[in-house]
């Protein structure tokens, strides 16, 4: 299992409820779909997850690591083992497309050639080869997200987390980012999506995880996005 | 290798991107080691002075007018620790005077008549049997002063000790200002790329990794300060010595080259460590140390 949470309840100060006694199990190579309205707690379980925060009660398990006991020096270590695409890109603004995608495998002290290698050959992937001196700013929303998609799977991570990866995207590019996310999922990564994409998630039917003011409220085998008959 | 490359990049990525602020610290960084090197100089050579001084053996004694020499120099002549003894009429007194003095030697034949008396010229075996001749002399009736470089010394010692502890002091207060300065620049660097650094910090990126760049580019900075402030130095000190010994003929200005050149070394390493010490401990409060998540 790569993904265990079991009781999990995150309050914010001075006393926002974000999650509330979520047990979720998440297999090894599972795509999972983390839908539900804005404020549900979809990012919250993604951040917990990535471990920018500890959850206030409960036991979070990810890759046979305890999130509450790893030490923060063991932290980028972890995060290694993550492909993280976020809501806002989160690109570094002063590097290149190319850059950007190398700067993951440079901070784990990979060769240099190694990283030239692989880091231009998920650029290509990405289908970003021609703008791949371009600088963050200089490109669209798609492309920034497609950066960032590169960027998440450039390590080949064991899990790979995206936030809303198509929010803002037309329509065409959304569906290219998808196919991109069910490539990713096929070589054998876990694939965590929190998104309102009802398109997408009915088109590409996998596991539906719906929360709902801080609790699941439906955890369904190819669901979607809203269970028939509701709208 | 490819961390190395990438910390290098960021380094003068860093250092452009706040230009105005690198500027600023290369100047002050650049004030400060030239004061420091200066003053260090410039100890070396009251030093050096002081110690050429302190080996002139020779003790000058001048007579009363219209004293005779003679008495004197028969007293003095079978002294076992005396190596030479010579006199010297008011006449030779003032050709010795006007070489001394160079360009400057017009201005004796302003006074007119010559001033000089007779002087004898005594040189001991050694400095230590200067001081109970000078005492000895001074009992002499026919003898007016007695000159003797160890006094001099003495009083140049005592001088040189006050200006050093005074430049130690303002040494000191410019060292902390140009540690401020460094610290302030590589933690606005810092603060200004907070928002890169969280994202650095979410992709695996270790704090040690993050902090690399900004520890270099205050030792960069820092380094590159004292390197110019050494060949500022380098070519000031040749003429600014010439100039003094042209004025001040007796003078000897220090020109020891291995010397001066460990003494560039001493500055240019000064200025790696306090720029590695100043980044580090800007990186050390502002990333090495920052929150664990909430």
């Amino acid at each position: 299992m790569d993904i265990r949470m079991a009781g999990i309840t995150k309050t914010f100060k001075p006393d926002i409820v974000a999650l509330e006694d979520v047990y979720l199990n998440i297999d090894r190579g599972e795509f999972v779909y983390l839908v539900g309205a804005t404020g549900s707690g979809k990012t919250t379980l993604l951040r917990l997850i990535t471990r920018e925060i500890v959850p206030s009660r409960g036991q979070i398990v990810v890759a046979k690591r305890n999130l509450r006991k790893l030490r923060s020096s063991h932290l980028p270590y972890y995060r290694r083992d993550l492909g993280v695409v976020f809501q806002d890109f989160k690109l570094l603004p002063h590097l290149t497309v190319y850059e950007n995608v190398a700067f993951v495998l440079e901070a784990m002290g990979i060769p240099s050639r190694i990283v030239r290698e692989r880091s231009e050959q998920v650029i290509d992937e990405v289908g970003l080869w021609r703008m791949r001196k371009n600088y963050p700013l200089q490109l669209s929303g798609g492309e920034q997200q497609r950066v960032a998609i590169a960027r998440a799977m450039v390590n080949s991570p064991a899990i790979f987390l995206a936030d809303e990866p198509t929010g803002n995207l037309d329509f065409h590019t959304s569906e290219s980012i998808m196919k991109l996310l069910l490539s990713i999922n096929a070589a054998g990564t876990t694939v965590i999506v929190a998104t309102h994409d009802q398109y997408l998630v009915d088109a590409y039917r996998q596991r539906v995880v719906e929360l709902h003011e801080g609790r699941i409220r439906r955890d369904e085998e190819r669901g979607r996005y809203f269970v028939d008959g509701e709208l | 290798m490819a961390s190395f490359n990438y910390a290098l990049r960021d380094t003068f990525r860093l250092i452009f991107r706040h230009w105005g602020l690198s500027i600023l610290t290369l100047v002050t960084a650049v004030s400060l080691f030239f004061l420091l090197g200066s003053s260090a100089l410039f100890s070396l050579n009251v030093k050096n002075i002081v110690a050429d001084v302190e080996n002139d053996l020779v003790i000058t004694v001048f007579m009363r007018a219209g004293e005779d020499v003679a008495p004197l120099l028969s007293t003095l002549e079978d002294a076992e620790f005396i190596d030479d003894i010579k006199a010297i009429s008011p006449e030779e007194g003032l050709s010795i005077l006007k070489s001394k003095l160079g360009d400057q030697a017009k201005a004796v034949s302003l006074l007119g008549e010559n001033p000089l008396p007779w002087s004898v010229q005594i040189m001991v075996k050694r400095a230590d049997y200067a001081t109970p001749l000078v005492r000895d002399l001074m009992s002499f009736p026919s003898v007016e002063e007695v000159v003797y470089a160890g006094q001099l010394a003495e009083k140049l010692s005592r001088a040189s000790y006050i200006m050093n502890r005074v430049s130690l002091a303002v040494l000191a207060l410019a060292i902390i200002i140009t540690a401020l300065v460094l610290y302030n620049t590589v933690k606005i660097a810092i603060y200004s790329k907070r928002r890169e650094i969280s994202v650095m910090l979410l992709v695996g990126a270790t704090k040690s990794f993050i902090a690399f760049p900004f520890v270099l580019q205050g030792m960069f900075l820092s380094t590159i300060g004292a390197v110019l402030s050494v060949a500022l130095l380098a070519i000031a000190y040749p003429v600014i010595g010439n100039m003094i010994h042209n004025t001040l003929m007796f003078i000897n200005v220090l020109d020891d080259r291995d010397l001066l050149f460990r003494l560039y070394l001493i500055l240019v390493g000064t200025g790696m460590t306090l720029g590695w010490l100043c980044s580090w401990f800007a990186v050390h409060c502002y990333i090495v140390s920052a929150g664990s998540p909430d």
